[in-house]
């Protein structure tokens, strides 16, 4: 006989299939359930190490933005305070300069007045010297005789002085 | 490397039906027999038999092992494979069922089912290469269903050997002797339903393939000699059956197999019991 009946129990080959299916059931725990539950739980421990990555990253961000604004306040807050104080300090230096300048020129143009007052007193010194010499020596010729220069000097220098003085 | 398990994957297959074409004579005929005998070991309780269906069962479990190398290997958590998905696939979609029809409590059960899903299926599908189902064997179904029923028995003594006994008597104890046996048909049942499926579906098969071949033979009888002896009807129907047969009869029944092993060993056990005498053995631990 080489085949089996169609019904034949036999214990042996009983015995074989069943260890057959235990050692199936091992070989799926330990080479797909074993590696695909570690794969899985590998990622899913990553993907919440990135959740949280996510999550740190966005709070610190939100708090750099938060103090970035706190900061973009006072930086304004001090644009103005310094624009302020530049455009005080500008008018008070405006300010000087111009009194400066005032002064200067008012300097220059005292200085300019007294020189041309000096001037005015040369010249009328001069002219006045050279007038009494011309008139001495017209006065010398229309008199015809010498007259005292002295006496003469005077006389013209009065009546100059009351000229000028006119 | 992946290339290389998955031929390793598929070569006991073609181991399979080699050995099938080399060493198991062609039967003539409608024949419905078991599994070919290759040679026999001598042991007390009748002898071992190494028959087709051992070897099947065999060349299935190293055909699993190689494809579960193949579906496990390099394994990665970014930018995974097409067989990552698809192991993942297999391991959710297992874990997923043995936590709807069992509970957490038996969710170490999940490998145990995908074994029984897979060598029942396997098995049940080695009839596509022309070989022998190991399923059509019942000592290869029974051996399933004895160790399912050690697992049931395991689990229902798990709340200790009182609260098992008792359950016999259950609703009443005129019930007991019914309740036994009860109990002691679970292994046949599940391994006759297994075994008739697979090996009725064979034989149908066989059935339809032998009555088209008559029935073409009467259509054909009126034209001449080699047209007359020409079996038009063998072409492709019996495929067509075989769909229905070999295809989702096998899974269709290695689903059952593997519903009823989680609804018995899940439905057997205990659990308030046992988490009772759990909870009260803690409690006397603590107060040791």
């Amino acid at each position: 006989m080489n085949e089996l009946d169609v019904i034949s129990v036999n214990i042996w080959q009983i015995i074989i299939s069943l260890a057959n299916l235990v050692i199936l059931y091992l070989i799926f725990r330990k080479f797909l359930f074993k590696p695909v539950k570690e794969i899985v739980a590998k990622r899913n421990s990553e993907v919440m190490a990135e959740y949280d990555k996510a999550t740190k990253a966005t709070n610190e961000a939100n708090e750099l933005k938060a103090s970035w604004e706190e900061k973009m306040q006072t930086a304004d807050d001090k644009a103005d305070e310094i624009i302020k104080n530049a455009i005080e300090k500008a008018d008070h230096r405006s300010e000087v300069l111009l009194y400066e300048s005032r002064e200067k020129a008012e300097s220059i143009i005292r200085k300019a007045k007294a020189e041309a007052e000096r001037d005015k007193l040369d010249a009328q010194a001069t002219i006045k010297q050279e007038i009494v010499g011309v008139s001495a020596a017209i006065s010398e010729k229309i008199i015809g005789r010498e007259i005292n220069m002295e006496d003469h000097r005077d006389l013209i220098d009065s009546f100059i002085d009351n000229m000028g003085d006119e | 490397m992946s290339i290389l398990l998955l031929v390793l994957a598929l070569l006991p297959i073609v181991a399979g039906v080699l050995i099938r074409v080399l060493y198991v004579p062609a039967t003539e005929g409608i024949t419905v027999t078991g599994a070919h005998i290759f040679f026999t070991i001598d042991l007390p309780l009748g002898g071992l038999p190494i028959t087709e269906s051992q070897v099947n069962s065999w060349l299935v479990i190293i055909s699993l092992f190689f494809f579960c190398l193949f579906l496990t290997y390099n394994l990665k958590t970014k930018n995974i494979s097409t067989r990552q998905v698809i192991a993942e696939w297999i391991v959710e979609s297992v874990d997923k069922l043995v936590k709807s029809n069992m509970g957490d409590f038996f969710m170490g059960f999940a490998p145990f089912i995908t074994a029984i899903l897979g060598i029942s299926a396997m098995s049940s599908l080695m009839t596509l290469f022309g070989l022998f189902p190991a399923t059509s064997d019942i000592n290869v179904v029974a051996g399933w269903a004895i160790l399912v029923f050690f697992l049931i028995t395991y689990y229902k003594l798990k709340a200790g050997p009182f609260v098992y006994l008792k359950s016999f008597t259950e609703p009443i104890a005129v019930f007991a002797p019914i309740n036994v046996a009860s109990e002691f048909a679970t292994p046949f049942s599940m391994s006759f339903r297994h075994y008739g499926n697979v090996l009725s579906g064979s034989i149908i098969s066989i059935l339809i393939a032998t009555g088209l071949g008559g029935l073409s033979k009467f259509v054909l009888q009126w034209l001449p000699e080699p047209f007359s002896s020409f079996e038009i009807f063998r072409i492709g129907i019996p495929a067509i059956f075989s769909i229905y047969f070999d295809i989702f009869s096998g899974c269709l029944q290695a689903f059952i197999f593997a519903m009823l092993t989680m609804l018995y060993v899940s439905g057997g056990f205990p659990a308030d019991e046992y988490f009772k005498r759990k909870a009260m053995k803690q409690a006397k631990k603590i107060n040791n």
